[in-house]
């Protein structure tokens, strides 16, 4: 995966300020792998290469633990998250509908980003609202009792927002012109 | 001794200071909401702002406290107001508006509201009481008595309430009087297994080996369950002393606390929680004078239901990949790091604290002489009061389904009740007056497991469920071992046919061959489980498997392939267009005859339109084997259709 | 120091002398009883038990054990065979079967894998009867210059990984993903040549089927070393 400009020294300062934190050989590598990714948004090959080193670790033994959890991601996430519940409850009421309705809307498969990587899809393994299934994770916020109907609305209502937020850009760009 | 009495003195100090905190508050009304997970999930915050907004628009003086979960889930979000010169009133189903009103009416009022208040919280002469529903009579709260009712991020709450009371008992005497209670109680571990856990404790107590290790278990994986996320979210501090307790009863110096990622809230409830313990002197150096230290350590999970194996977990502390490990040896005696280590489950531990206060025979008093104690259930599914539920052991299926769930909803027939997650079995009506207890439930093949029960209906077809967990199973197979790789993997490809309609009749004799040999030769638990759900279904439900391969239908009506929808021109009303609207696919459109048509290339079978169409309608069916209607949109005259009769297999 | 014990048990009906403490599945196999296995290393510290072919029964213990797990003592009483032992066995070989890519006669290592070996000991068919096939299309890795990596044929007994990390210590070859997608691959799962491998061979030499063979010219170079 390429980088994009700046993403190199930002990966340096990311891995080196988690690196300081959390201490050093190998039981330090899920808290590391975790503290990066959730500044980075994901685990890029060189950040792996610079942990395996701090740690004293063979560089796929970092990239296996990297794949084999759930949720380290070695791919840049979208902008805006789903993650589809697919614990029992949700999925006696309808979740995997809600996946499909999710795939045919946005034209990606579970686990993919959109190419303009605005928004990604991935299963999750049950939240913990079973009583309120079918259950979306949409970025932080936990949505309820989704139907196919709300997962128009829930993509309607993020593109709203961003038509609103670029509008209110132009405007400022306008002024400062 | 001397000290027992400074450990306790030390401790009743800490406790008055609280009192007096809490004491403060006595005259004024008080709103708890709950905003745990799922009470966010039904939009508790928004009440939130609501009320804040409210009291300070009236300008009142009310204390507002955000707590965890009641688990009657079904009626979130939920408030409780304390009123002096009323009784606790709990309201469930509270929004905005209903926020606003029990603000002006009743905290400025003097009206309660009572048409929208579900339960009061202590006898009184105006309103029942939880005890005067069935569910109240059948619950038993020990572990999840206090929450939802206290701030579970203030320490003041729970040390009001007799809270790190059995710590200071614990740490008065000799660590060998706490393994002796722990024993003597009978406990067997809440996190599926049952073990004992006095034996587990005296194993790791005696294993040599320095430093020990002591860890909670909080990785609920279970698709279904979250017991352990409402304690985490509601009552921090009870798992805390008990983790406590069993250190020091054990002789270790250090604990982790291992919770899955996927519970962001109960991550930070715990932090905060074991921030003020700390500042306490609850943790960390010298605990009350005892001269015991403890330091705990969160360790976040990274997305593995595997790790909810011990072997495994402690590999994932280890900074390894979840791969379990043979047992023996024991990670009580061998485990994190190689030392001795005790993991326990959550649920367990906080048992632990109530036990120490009350004493053994008083947790043997309650439940059944091999399970004695309470046992809390996650209630999901097809049930009417959906939530959690502490119920003493021995409660039968049917009380759970029947009268703490309060039946099936929609008036449907009731099918059967997963226990255990997908290490655990559907049983039938036929098991519904079995108790609930380790030993009962694992003759009729299921498990108790960590305590999730999810009810099924006529519409729910057993075939997909066991589908449903053999495919979570074996995506979250660690693929270490054979049999479990692919063992997995061959079960699934196998249900996956038949619901699909391609199954073979030998099928279902070769999925039974291969569970019961991935039963005994898988490696871990979740190997030796997975399989539970196969077994179960072929044992009390394979007609409906005999029905998917030899006909090519689904009893339930669910497997996709395998029905098709129709608009019963008969029972349509032809003037609402509600079905056409609710359709996300555009599927359905009408005829030139103004009948209704469904285009099945285009039909997702979502259920939507079932769901939409008027009760006084109710013109969608499903049916199986699947027919398949010709669409003839284009024709006009007289706007028929021909049908076909779609793959109704012979084999 | 300790001396170790020497203890006596009785495999199949016959009385055998070993060191206390050693791994059962040794000790059978040294003298001179088979017992299907594929992932412990004799060399190794730690037992991994993740093949689970070499179940055995053992009086008092409930149920098929594996024999790698267990170290021996005075007096254990062990049976190779019995119905439950061959039916594990049995399903446990078809299971790897089910994933492996089965060319016996193209295979570099024909006559002398691991699998041939257990299929014929316990009279199984080197074919799938009852299963599905689950082997997905995997390329061959042939960059190293002397020997091929065969994903395809790989039983995940994770030999290669110990003789790489544990005996070389090079790290350059370890186990990624997970469930049925688990591998044996280097960093980013590129081909070796591009890894931090040397090409010292240990891998190859320990892999007990075709997955990690040497390529033709090579294979009768070793043959040839090996007999001198």
């Amino acid at each position: 995966m390429d980088l994009m400009e700046g993403e190199e020294e930002l990966i340096h300062t990311a891995v080196g300020t988690v690196l300081q934190s959390c201490g050093a050989g190998r039981e330090a590598l899920i808290p590391v792998l975790q503290g990066v990714q959730s500044r980075l948004g994901y685990l890029p090959r060189l950040a792996m290469q610079q942990i395996a080193g701090a740690l004293q670790i063979p560089e796929v033994e970092v990239f296996g633990v990297g794949t084999f959890y759930n949720q380290f991601r070695l791919n840049p996430p979208g902008k805006h998250q789903f993650r589809v519940c697919m614990g029992t409850a949700c999925h006696m009421m309808g979740g995997n509908i809600i996946l499909e309705s999710f795939e045919r809307r946005l034209s990606i498969h579970e686990g993919e980003t959109t190419p303009d990587r605005e928004y990604s899809l991935e299963r999750v393994a049950c939240v913990g609202c079973c009583a309120l299934a079918p259950v979306v994770v949409v970025d932080e916020r936990v949505e309820a009792k989704v139907s196919p109907i709300r997962v128009d609305g829930i993509l309607l209502t993020i593109e709203i927002e961003k038509k609103e937020q670029d509008a209110e850009r132009q405007r400022e760009e306008g002024r400062d012109a | 001794m001397n000290g027992t009495d400074a450990v306790e003195q030390a401790y009743r100090l800490l406790q008055s200071e609280a009192r007096q905190k809490i004491g403060v508050n006595q005259d004024r009304p008080v709103i708890l909401l709950g905003t745990a997970t799922c009470g966010r999930a039904a939009g508790a915050l928004a009440v939130l702002d609501a009320f804040k907004d409210e009291i300070e628009k009236q300008h009142l003086d009310v204390v507002l406290t955000e707590t965890g979960c009641m688990g009657h889930c079904y009626a979130e979000p939920l408030v409780v107001i304390l009123k002096p010169g009323y009784p606790p009133l709990v309201y469930g189903s509270v929004d905005e508006g209903k926020a606003r009103r029990l603000v002006s009416d009743y905290l400025v009022s003097e009206d309660p509201c009572y048409e929208f208040a579900m339960a009061a919280l202590e006898p009184n002469d105006v309103f029942p009481t939880f005890a005067d529903y069935p569910r109240g009579i059948y619950e038993q709260r020990i572990i999840l008595a206090d929450c939802g009712l206290i701030d579970p991020g203030e320490i003041d709450h729970y040390l009001a309430k007799e809270g790190y009371g059995g710590l200071a008992k614990a740490l008065g005497g000799n660590p060998d009087l706490v393994i002796d209670e722990i024993r003597e109680s009978r406990l067997r571990g809440r996190g599926g297994a049952g073990y004992p856990t006095g034996i587990k404790w005296t194993t790791c107590k005696n294993a040599p080996g320095t430093p020990k290790y002591v860890i909670c278990n909080a990785d609920e994986g279970d698709p279904g369950a979250f017991m352990d996320r409402a304690l985490l979210e509601s009552n921090p501090h009870q798992l805390l002393e008990g983790l406590a307790i069993a250190a020091y009863a054990v002789g270790a110096e250090q604990a982790y606390i291992y919770v899955r990622a996927e519970y962001p809230l109960a991550i930070k409830r715990l932090k905060a929680a074991l921030e003020q313990s700390k500042e306490r002197g609850l943790l960390g150096q010298d605990i009350l004078g005892s001269g015991f230290n403890l330091e705990i350590k969160l360790f976040q999970g990274s997305g593995a239901f595997v790790c909810g194996e011990e072997t495994a977990l402690i590999a994932s502390i280890q900074g390894q990949a979840g791969l379990p490990n043979h047992r023996p040896p024991f990670p009580a005696t061998s485990g994190l790091h190689d030392r001795p280590t005790l993991i326990n489950n959550v649920k367990t531990l906080s048992y632990v604290p109530h036990i120490i206060r009350n004493g053994a025979s008083w947790f043997r008093s309650i439940g059944t002489p091999d399970s004695p104690g309470t046992a809390v259930f996650a209630l999901a599914g097809k049930v009417v009061s959906t939530g959690l539920a502490e119920v003493p052991m021995g409660t039968t299926l049917r009380n759970l389904v029947y009268d703490v769930g309060n039946g099936i909803k929609n008036d449907k027939k009731f099918k059967a009740v997963q226990i255990g997650g997908p290490s655990g079995g559907c049983l039938p009506e036929s098991s519904l007056d079995l108790p609930i207890d380790f030993d009962s439930l694992q003759q009729a093949g299921a498990m108790m497991g960590s305590g999730g029960m999810v009810v099924l209906d006529e519409d729910d077809c057993m075939v997909e469920i066991a589908r449903f967990f053999v495919d979570f199973t074996q995506k979250e197979s660690c693929g270490k071992c054979t049999f479990c790789r692919l063992g997995t993997k061959q079960m699934l490809d196998i249900l996956a046919e038949i619901t699909r309609g391609q199954g073979k009749i030998e099928d279902i004799d070769l999925l039974q061959d291969l569970a019961e040999d991935i039963k005994i030769g898988s490696l871990c638990g979740l190997g030796k489980t997975a399989p539970n759900p196969v077994l179960t279904t072929i044992r009390y439900f394979r007609p409906e498997y005999e029905a998917h391969i030899r006909e090519g239908r689904c009893p339930a009506l669910m497997c996709k392939d395998l029905i098709s929808y129709r608009i019963v021109p008969e029972m349509c009303s032809k003037l609402c267009n509600v079905c056409i609207g609710s359709c996300p696919v555009e599927a359905i459109f009408t005829r030139p005859d103004l009948l209704k048509g469904i285009d099945p290339d285009k039909c997702v079978k979502c259920n939507s339109c079932v769901f939409a169409c008027p009760p006084q309608y109710k013109a969608v069916v499903k049916m199986s084997p699947p027919v398949v209607e010709k669409v003839l949109a284009e024709t006009v005259e007289g706007g028929g259709s021909e049908v076909e009769q779609g793959s109704g297999t012979d084999h | 120091m300790k001396l170790s014990r020497e203890v006596a048990l009785t495999i199949d009906d016959r009385q055998v002398k070993a060191v206390q403490g050693e791994r059962l599945l040794w000790v059978a196999l040294d003298n001179g009883v088979y017992i299907p296995h594929l992932c412990d290393l004799r060399e190794a510290e730690r037992t991994v038990a993740s093949c689970r072919l070499c179940f055995v029964e053992v009086e008092g213990l409930r149920g098929p054990v594996a024999s790698c797990t267990l170290p021996v003592s005075e007096g254990m009483v062990v049976k190779t065979r019995s119905p439950m032992v061959d039916r594990l066995v049995r399903t446990g070989f078809e299971l790897l079967l089910s994933n492996h890519r089965l060319n016996c006669a193209k295979c570099a290592k024909n006559k002398h894998c691991e699998l041939q070996k257990i299929a014929k000991e316990r009279g199984l068919k080197l074919k799938l009867t009852r299963l599905r096939s689950l082997l997905q299309e995997a390329p061959i890795d042939e960059s190293p210059a002397t020997f091929s990596y065969d994903a395809g044929k790989c039983v995940l007994c994770g030999r290669c990984i110990w003789a790489d990390q544990e005996q070389v210590g090079i790290g350059a070859i370890g186990f990624i993903r997970r469930g049925i997608a688990r591998k044996v691959a280097t960093f980013e799962d590129g081909c070796l040549a591009d890894s931090i491998c040397t090409q010292c061979e240990a891998c190859v030499k320990v892999c007990p089927v075709g997955a990690l063979y040497f390529k033709v010219d090579e294979l009768q170079l070793y043959k040839l070393k090996k007999k001198c």
